[in-house]
């Protein structure tokens, strides 16, 4: 029960934290290619395109 | 045996067929092995057996350039040198830091990885390392590599007693080799300085100098420009072409799976990167390091991860539910290119106590090195995005190109080259087997010669390097 809780809350203070974040639209305009097709730069970030989706 | 100061040694009437220059980890290396090999051999130590600061400051010298740490600060100037406060990380140079890399001048060594082999079993246990594990590919890019950290052996601790109790070695502390003497083709004498005072010049059939990475530059300077080009005739490169591993946190990860990686007794783990890697990116050799993060350290990188990203963030969020072990800071140490601006001078204005020049070290980091950070994060972000095994984000300073950042640990106290070895005189100061160009009877010990710095510490190398030398020699002297 304790476990569960703590999931909670902790799972709670991290959609806390993501609520306050700019909106992600503005930055997919910025991805600029990598070497691979697979992976994407963006905002520092080191991604899979399919990340994107 | 040990003598406080050179007239205490001059009275015991020894008579040695080698004199080694320095009693850190490459002196007392040679030094043991050629007095088990029954060849009677004369340490001078410049420092005693504990650190004190009169000894200190004979270190003390200017850095132009990028910053770096204070020159008295970054090695110890007394029995087992620098090895009193070294980390005792562990790992011999890679094949491929042997070979010429085409795409960066004035790389590859005269030797190859497979010259220092046979010594390393003798190097593991001289740093008392257990047996290195093999590499693991984690890409075709990255692969794993094991960094051991020793116990950190100090060569003061550990040898002292045996160097002590030899007959073979006589071991002169308080004695600061001050210049060589030589005629363009030998050695013949040293001038000693030894409790304070000048004490003459003191005669061997062959010397080595094995005084750390930035000191041996200065000892032979010194010596070169006193005796007329006596000492190192073709001295062209002589205290140039000297190399650090700098070393920056270059960005984060998220790990959902830290159990991934194999990391060692302090959460961390290593990486490097394949040859072909290298090659492909035209960028020098590097090695990442994984720092595991506790909890606290993982929220700010997904809500971050979230503006990019948010289905890969759940995902992330949803491992980290289970998972304590989740984020990671990355660290970023490099070869530094050889160049030969990179250097040692004597200053022409300030002399320690002795009346020797002190160090001018001049050094800069190159736009080469910028991309090989700036790649390695690439290629390890790729790496571990491709593999899920995570998400990478490269510290701003990094991908914003801004400079460096200013409070980080900016190297590793690895002083590498400035009497390099090659076969190009013009271009090196000792050949394959440490011995001065053009000189019979002067070898050189220690890390100073490393034509290139590779990625890994450079005790582990200079240690090897040190047995190997010692063989040269026993041939030699016997
Ligand atoms: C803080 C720190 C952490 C480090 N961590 C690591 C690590 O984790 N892994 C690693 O591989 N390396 C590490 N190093 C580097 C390592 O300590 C050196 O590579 C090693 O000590 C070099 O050995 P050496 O014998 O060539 O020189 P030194 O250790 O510098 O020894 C030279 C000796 O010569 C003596 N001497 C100097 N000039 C004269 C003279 N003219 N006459 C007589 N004697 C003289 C000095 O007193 C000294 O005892 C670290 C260094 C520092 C400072």
């Amino acid at each position: 029960m304790t476990a569960l809780l703590t999931r909670v809350l902790r799972r709670r203070t991290l959609m806390k934290a993501l609520l306050v974040l700019p909106a992600f639209s503005i930055l997919r305009n910025l991805v600029p290619p990598t070497q691979t097709d697979e992976t994407v730069e963006i905002d520092g970030w080191i991604l899979k395109r399919s990340d994107l989706a | 045996m040990i003598f406080e100061g050179f007239e205490a040694y001059r009275r015991a009437g020894f008579s040695p067929r080698v004199a080694i220059i320095g009693a850190g980890p490459a002196g007392t290396t040679i030094a043991r092995k050629l007095a088990q090999a029954n060849i009677p051999v004369v340490v001078f130590e410049a420092g005693k057996d504990d650190y004190d600061e009169v000894s200190q400051g004979f270190y003390a010298g200017k850095v132009i350039g990028d910053p770096y740490f204070d020159l008295d600060v970054t090695r110890l100037r007394y029995q087992g040198g620098s090895s009193n406060h070294w980390a005792g990380w562990c790992r011999a140079l890679d094949a491929v830091d042997f070979e010429p890399k085409p795409w960066v001048p004035d790389t590859g060594w005269p030797i190859r990885r497979d010259a220092i082999e046979p010594y390393l079993e003798e190097t593991r246990e001289i740093l008392d390392l257990v047996p290195f594990k093999p590499d693991r590919p984690l890409s075709e890019d990255i692969r794993w590599v094991q960094l051991i950290k020793s116990p950190a052996v100090r060569f003061l601790e550990k040898y002292g007693a045996e160097l002590a109790a030899s007959p073979n070695i006589a071991l002169v502390r308080d004695t600061y080799v001050s210049d060589l003497q030589g005629n363009g083709t030998q050695i013949t004498g040293a001038h000693v300085w030894s409790n304070n005072a000048p004490h003459g010049v003191f005669h061997a059939p062959f010397f080595v100098v094995a005084t750390g990475g930035l000191e041996n530059s200065r000892l032979l300077l010194w010596s070169n420009q006193r005796a007329n080009g006596g000492v190192v005739p073709q001295s062209e490169a002589l205290g140039r072409y000297w190399m650090e591993h700098p070393h920056y946190q270059a960005g984060n990860a998220i790990i959902p799976k830290p159990e991934a990686f194999e990391t060692d007794d302090v959460q961390e783990a290593f990486f490097s990167p394949s040859w072909a890697a290298m090659e492909r990116a035209k960028i020098l050799n590097f090695g990442i390091r994984l720092i595991e993060q506790p909890y606290h350290g993982v929220k700010g990188l997904i809500s971050s991860l979230a503006c990019s990203a948010p289905g890969t963030a759940e995902w992330a969020a949803n491992e980290i539910d289970n998972n304590l072990r989740c984020a990671a800071q990355l660290h970023v140490a490099w070869e530094m290119a050889p160049v030969a601006t990179n250097r040692i001078e004597l200053s022409r204005t300030e002399r320690d106590r002795a009346g020797v020049p002190r160090i001018e070290l001049h050094w800069q980091k190159s736009e080469q090195e910028r991309r090989t950070v700036l790649e390695s994060m690439r290629l390890f972000g790729n790496t571990l995005a491709r593999t899920d095994l995570g998400r990478v984000r490269l510290a701003d300073w990094l991908r914003n190109n801004e400079a460096y950042p200013e409070d980080a640990e900016l190297g590793g106290n690895h002083h590498m080259g400035g009497t390099r070895m090659g076969t190009d005189p013009a271009k090196s100061v000792v050949d394959a087997d440490c011995k001065v160009h053009g000189m019979a009877n002067l070898f050189v010990g220690g890390s100073s010669v490393f034509p290139t710095s590779g990625q890994a510490n450079p005790t582990t190398t200079l240690v090897a390097l040190a047995c190997r030398l010692s063989e040269h020699l026993k041939a030699l002297v016997a």
